[in-house]
């Protein structure tokens, strides 16, 4: 397997959460907007690359017994670390975030990353993974939180971009909004899919 | 099994701990700036510095269990001269203590105070937060009649939350009554 292709299939072949349906309820709950989804998708990158470099590296000396228990406190050491580091120094997005930036840790792409790909695999490939699925969930955060930003509320990152008498439908911005949303990327995806198999 | 679990978690332990360390003036920082500054950039006047920056700790005391007591003072310049002190004071309301950011200038003279947080009945209490109320406020001193209009003072009490009005006029005398010190503190 090349790196190349460790990298892009977090771009398409497994992007999370469409292909790779893990980590569905933070990219439900903080794609608001759509800065918000690139905050959030940064962050878990961050996280989930430093938690399966060193995962790999200590994927030797890890029990399988306790293997979860490691990787837990290893991820949950690097999201209190984010958690810092964001809240000295991007504030207004740290409170945006909320609740949802200690929650990384519960996020089971990272843990799914880690029990899957980073322990059974050496360093570099790992950091490759972590970064594709990162960015993978990054670029999906960001078209579910631009497609509800512009629909239900009209603009896209704080901009104005629809025509002045567009009326925005404030239930994208509503939880509702986001289940609807992300079935219909879904399904989008999954029709894009089928043609190119030829069905 | 143990011993890597063990290790691992130390490792983990001390890192977070440098960590900790390491952000918490920026953490502290950005905490005032996103929670206190409102408060602070509407009671000080005619300033072109930044008072988050410009602010000396200032030890007022001992709590109950020894442990020195601080105080934010946030300073107003102008051209590298001070123009006015802001610093918080609590006064007791009706649910609890009200905290109250207030602006003097440097002769002591109040330019303004904002409510910063409170735990008054929401709809009566709550409004001492309200401009009407907090800029009755400005341009007192401490010899100045300050105590409700009710005990012949100049400050009207929010209709129905005099208890509140109270606290908010307590506050505001307990920073008064603070200012010398304050002043001979940041010179």
């Amino acid at each position: 397997m090349s790196l190349t292709k460790e990298f892009t299939k977090g771009l398409w072949n497994e992007i999370p959460p469409f292909r790779l349906v893990l980590g569905i309820c933070a990219a439900l709950a903080v794609t608001t907007s759509a800065k918000n989804g690139i905050g959030m998708g940064l962050a878990t990158t961050a996280v989930l690359v430093f938690s399966n470099l060193l995962i790999s590296m200590l994927r030797k000396f890890i029990p399988r017994n306790v293997r979860i228990a490691a990787f837990i406190v290893v991820i949950a050491s690097f999201v209190v670390l984010a958690e810092l580091y964001m809240q000295a120094y991007f504030y207004p997005l740290y409170k945006a975030l909320g609740i949802f930036v200690p929650l990384i840790v519960v996020n089971c792409i990272i843990l799914g990353r880690a029990e899957a790909f980073a322990s059974k695999n050496p360093v570099l490939p790992s950091l490759v993974d972590g970064l594709g699925i990162g960015i993978g969930y990054t670029i999906s955060l960001f078209v579910l939180g631009g497609i509800r930003e512009i629909i239900g509320h009209g603009t896209l990152f704080g901009m104005s971009v629809m025509w002045s008498s567009f009326q925005p439908f404030g239930i994208m911005l509503k939880p509702p909004g986001a289940f609807l949303c992300l079935g219909l990327v879904l399904a989008l995806m999954n029709f894009i899919s089928s043609k190119q198999k030829g069905h | 099994m143990v011993v890597v679990l063990t290790v691992i978690c130390a490792c983990s332990a001390l890192v977070l701990a440098y960590a900790n360390k390491d952000t918490k003036a920026p953490r502290e920082y950005q905490l005032l700036k996103y929670v206190e500054a409102p408060s602070i950039k509407a009671v000080l006047t005619n300033y072109d510095n930044d008072p988050i920056k410009d602010r000396v700790v200032l030890k007022i005391g001992k709590d109950k269990k020894g442990r020195p007591l601080n105080k934010n003072i946030f300073l107003a310049k102008k051209g590298g001269a001070i123009v006015g002190l802001a610093y918080d004071a609590a006064g007791m309301g009706h649910e609890g203590p009200i905290d109250v950011m207030v602006g003097v200038d440097t002769k002591g003279t109040v330019t303004g105070i904002s409510i910063m947080t409170n735990s008054e009945t929401p709809g009566l209490g709550s409004r001492v937060a309200e401009p009407a109320f907090t800029k009755q406020f400005k341009g007192m001193t401490l010899s100045d009649n300050l105590t409700l209009s009710a005990k012949g003072g100049k400050i009207d009490a929010v209709s129905g939350a005099t208890v509140s009005s109270k606290g908010v006029v307590k506050a505001v005398r307990k920073a008064l009554e603070m200012f010398p010190k304050v002043k001979k503190e940041v010179g």
